[in-house]
């Protein structure tokens, strides 16, 4: 009993379990071709290794990837979700909070390193309510949010797959995964989520040829750059390359959409105000933050969800404190590269700004006294743009 | 009009990995078997220190994903291991089969719990409400241990053979109950039988460095059929119809789809079994055969030898057989085969529409039987073989609808299309994403046709090594570069 065959294979099929009915089966055979196999091996692994080296190059000098940019996972997401648990500060929203925030510019200036537990793509409502479940969390929840998805976003989005995939994701299994996953990519620039073979083939072949379907190369391609934290800044490129720019603008289509009903905003501030009494109850306490958008995205975000009908009751039906960006003076006329994210350089003097309002609404956090010099939209706008 | 959630939840989708234990498409898993390689491999180790090296491994493997659950394999391996060991030693029948009903109950017990639980209670609300009596119970709130369907099949294959006389029971413990944890065919098959496996266990493995080369090509082709065939390719494709609430998908979508979750339901399985072969290949143990190009199957029977072979031919061994098989007569040939075909079907899922699947491929193989029984004698041209085999793909395509649906609604709505009978189609799938699945399953049927009469093993034999080793160097750079993102082989949830 070998349980393997070793070349010289005769013709025809080998007999499995399905030909010997209602019988023990034996200790099947495996048949193994007669072929060089390990010099095939060596040749297949040295290759591989040579095209990767290849691939690396690509990824690093024609399209400036770069190592050490963690892409985000929900593994990782579910990480920041437990270490969120006990702190003092976190952060919820969508990719807008989860961009313009600048949590080192937060310790500096605080003390406290929020944690960031936003995720692109979602409804923040989803997350607020997650925390509001947890009778752990008695810290300050800072509640980042675009108004239109905030208000209407008809599905929960991927926050609601994160949180409904929390428990899983933090499986033995997927935290070696995420440990070994961060490891390679401090060194390797190509194992990017954007940068995976069928998601370029998918969008190289294909430029909107069928009508009506959205074509993945309307996709917006690589935006941000993640690192350590959870710390999203916009994607260099993006900040520089006309092209890209223009790309993700399009991808946004002017934030268009309906119209948010005005029963639907009930709803969403009803369930907001009772997230918010339910954290108060856990000792914990909200703070909502609506980061910049451009004017171009602006102006559909107002016509489907107007600031009056939106924002300001939600803070009166919540009964909780808020900080817009259209009140603070720092924070307006930003950067926003694609209309709706902040430069990374913007993000810092975002963060400065309504880190400084933060301190004088919640007693829960104070300015250091060595925190550093208030940044100013000097800091981070070209002064070709900033003169205008 | 894309709306800009839409295009982030889209954005986000793709990246969305799954969960689940250790698995082969995982970075986890090749620091797991390199460990594991190296131990086997050591010197230092006498073959009783690797066997227990080996189950160790593996209820790692196991526990990785949820360490309580291992005590659910430690049950099953127990019961079935004393289960066999009295029933040897019962003097009267009755105490045999008291003791082959222990196990039984015992497996099923628990497979019934974890994984019917909740269906049989929303069964039992709905029939109650029917009757008038409204009962509101709890949720039915419990995980469903990864590969619990496999390893409690392949268990009790254990105590069935015992039971039937087929084989003694294992003569040592720890070979039992390495062959219940060991941790290729583990969590999602191939099933083994114990007559397999066990006596693998009795003298001291280790493969040649051809062995381990060619289990190392094998690990490739299945991560390939996994990671970049059906998780890369033709995943989205499913997903944009039948992950599409509220959309009517017309003909051309619908059929796409369907023939896109052919491939993938393929590749991804049969991915596995493949990979699964080649990794026990490296540590110098063989495994029985999963596929042999199914859908280059002519008839549902053909079909059905070709197809999670280990699982058909359990069930014709251990229910459609014990049923009665075609020893009584034509009506309980039909019946037994129908029997064992929706319980088949249950075997895959908690839901009714794997029924129907189960039910769909019961009829087939009934209406086949009917017909070879009819035409005896009919041996068809190479046109008509043809022509048998197209249709035979169609068929099972149209149970591939139940099979992914996850409701009658939206198998309904799938079928409808496919039929053409949708009124305002919407459009579903982008062109090139379109194209390249088509090509994909066409070339997948095509491969399977060809070489439904010999192995995988012949054709490379027959190959030349350049063509092969580049072949291999394509593949591998093709699952790299793919960046596989440890998303659940689709039989875990089984």
């Amino acid at each position: 009993m070998t349980g393997t065959r070793d070349g010289a294979l005769p013709p025809g099929l080998r007999k499995t379990a399905s030909d010997r009915p209602g019988q023990a089966q034996p200790v099947p055979t495996r048949d193994i071709p007669s072929r060089p196999w390990v010099k095939m091996g060596i040749f297949a692994f040295a290759g591989a290794a040579l095209l990767t080296a290849g691939w690396e190059w690509n990824a690093r000098e024609r399209l400036q990837l770069r190592a050490g940019d963690i892409s985000d996972s929900p593994q990782a997401w579910a990480e920041a979700r437990r270490a969120a648990d006990g702190a003092p500060v976190a952060i919820v929203g969508d990719s807008r909070i989860l961009f313009d925030t600048d949590l080192e510019r937060f310790r500096q200036m605080t003390g406290v390193k929020p944690v960031q537990v936003s995720h692109v793509g979602t409804n923040s409502r989803a997350l607020l309510e997650n925390f509001a479940n947890d009778p752990n969390f008695h810290g300050l929840l800072i509640v980042g949010m675009a108004d239109t998805m905030y208000f209407g976003m008809p599905v929960i989005g991927l926050g609601g797959e994160a949180i409904h995939n929390y428990v899983k994701n933090g499986k033995p299994s997927q935290v070696t995964g995420l440990w070994i996953d961060r490891w390679l990519q401090n060194y390797l620039a190509f194992m990017d989520r954007d940068y995976r073979l069928s998601l370029l083939i998918n969008r190289a072949i294909d430029f909107g040829a069928r009508k009506g379907v959205d074509s993945p190369y309307d996709d917006v391609w690589k935006i941000s750059e993640d690192f350590s934290g959870r710390q999203f800044f916009m994607w260099h490129r993006i900040e520089t390359d006309r092209f890209l720019q223009q790309h993700a603008r399009y991808a946004w289509q002017g934030f268009n959409g309906p119209n948010v009903p005005p029963a639907v905003a009930n709803k969403v501030i009803a369930r907001s105000a009772e997230a918010v009494r339910r954290i108060r109850a856990h000792g914990g306490d909200v703070i909502f933050v609506r980061p910049p958008s451009a004017p171009q995205l602006r102006v559909n975000e107002q016509r489907r969800i107007p600031r009056a009908l939106g924002w300001d009751r939600l803070l009166v039906g919540a009964n909780a404190k808020g900080i817009h960006f259209d009140d603070l003076p720092e924070a307006r006329r930003l950067v926003l590269p694609e209309w709706s994210h902040l430069s990374r350089k913007c993000a810092a003097v975002f963060t400065d700004a309504y880190v400084r309002r933060l301190v004088e609404l919640t007693p829960r956090l104070k300015l250091r006294a060595d925190a550093p010099p208030a940044l100013t939209r000097a800091d981070c706008v070209p002064a070709t743009v900033a003169s205008r | 009009m894309r709306t800009a959630a839409g295009a982030l939840y889209e954005v986000w989708g793709r990246r969305a990995p799954g969960w689940r234990p250790v698995i082969f498409n995982s970075l986890t898993f090749l620091v797991f078997f390199a460990i594991v390689m190296a131990l086997h491999y050591a010197p230092f180790f006498s073959w009783h220190q690797k066997k227990i090296n080996l189950m160790i491994a593996s209820y790692l493997f196991y526990a990785a994903w949820n360490p309580p659950f291992v005590i659910l394999l430690w049950v099953s391996t127990v019961v079935d291991w004393w289960a066999a060991q009295w029933m040897v030693r019962a003097k009267r029948e009755r105490t045999r089969k008291l003791w082959m009903l222990t196990s039984v109950v015992v497996n099923l017990g628990m497979l019934g719990y974890f994984k019917y639980g909740g269906f049989l209670l929303d069964n039992f609300v709905t029939i109650a409400g029917s009757l008038g009596v409204i009962y509101h119970p709890p949720g039915w709130d419990i995980v469903l241990p990864v590969g619990i369907s496999f390893y409690t099949f392949a268990t009790l294959s254990y105590t069935l053979d015992v039971y039937l006389r087929r084989s003694a029971p294992a003569g040592h413990f720890l070979d039992y109950a390495l062959f219940v944890t060991f941790f290729p065919h583990l969590v999602a098959g191939p099933i083994m039988r114990p007559t397999e496996l066990v006596p693998q266990f009795a003298e001291p493995r280790q493969a040649k460095p051809n062995q381990i080369f060619f289990g190392l090509a094998l690990l490739t082709l299945g991560l390939f059929q996994k990671v970049v065939l059906a998780d890369g390719f033709l995943a989205p494709v499913v997903e944009a119809v039948y992950d599409a609430p509220g959309k009517m998908p017309g003909m051309l979508d619908s059929w796409v789809a369907t023939l896109a979750f052919a491939g993938q339901i393929f590749c991804d399985f049969a991915g596995y079994s493949t990979s699964a072969i080649g990794v026990a290949l490296c540590l110098g143990f063989a495994m029985p055969d999963n596929f042999r190009f199914p859908y280059g199957a002519v008839g549902f029977s053909d079909f059905w030898r070709r197809w999670h072979i280990t699982l058909s031919s359990w069930l014709r061994d251990y229910l459609y057989i014990p049923l009665g098989g075609n020893r009584h007569g034509q009506a309980r040939t039909y019946a037994a085969l129908m029997g064992t075909m929706l319980l088949g079907g249950l075997w895959h899922g908690a839901n009714w529409t794997f029924v129907v699947w189960g039910g769909l491929h019961g009829t087939y193989l009934s209406v086949e039987r009917w017909l070879r029984a009819r035409f005896k004698g009919f041996t068809p041209g190479r046109a008509p073989l043809l022509g048998l085999a197209v249709l035979t793909f169609l068929l099972v395509n149209i149970t591939w609808v139940f099979f992914r649906a996850k409701t009658f609604a939206g198998a309904g709505l799938v079928l409808k299309g496919m039929a053409g009978m949708q009124a305002k189609p919407d459009p579903l799938i982008a062109a090139g994403p379109m194209v390249i699945a088509v090509a994909i399953v066409s070339g997948i049927f095509g491969t399977h046709l060809a070489m439904r009469n010999t192995t995988l093993e012949v054709v490379v034999e027959r190959t030349p090594s350049v063509a092969i080793a580049s072949i291999w160097t394509m593949l591998l750079f093709a699952v790299i570069v793919e960046q596989g993102q440890g998303s659940a082989f689709i039989y875990f949830a089984f």
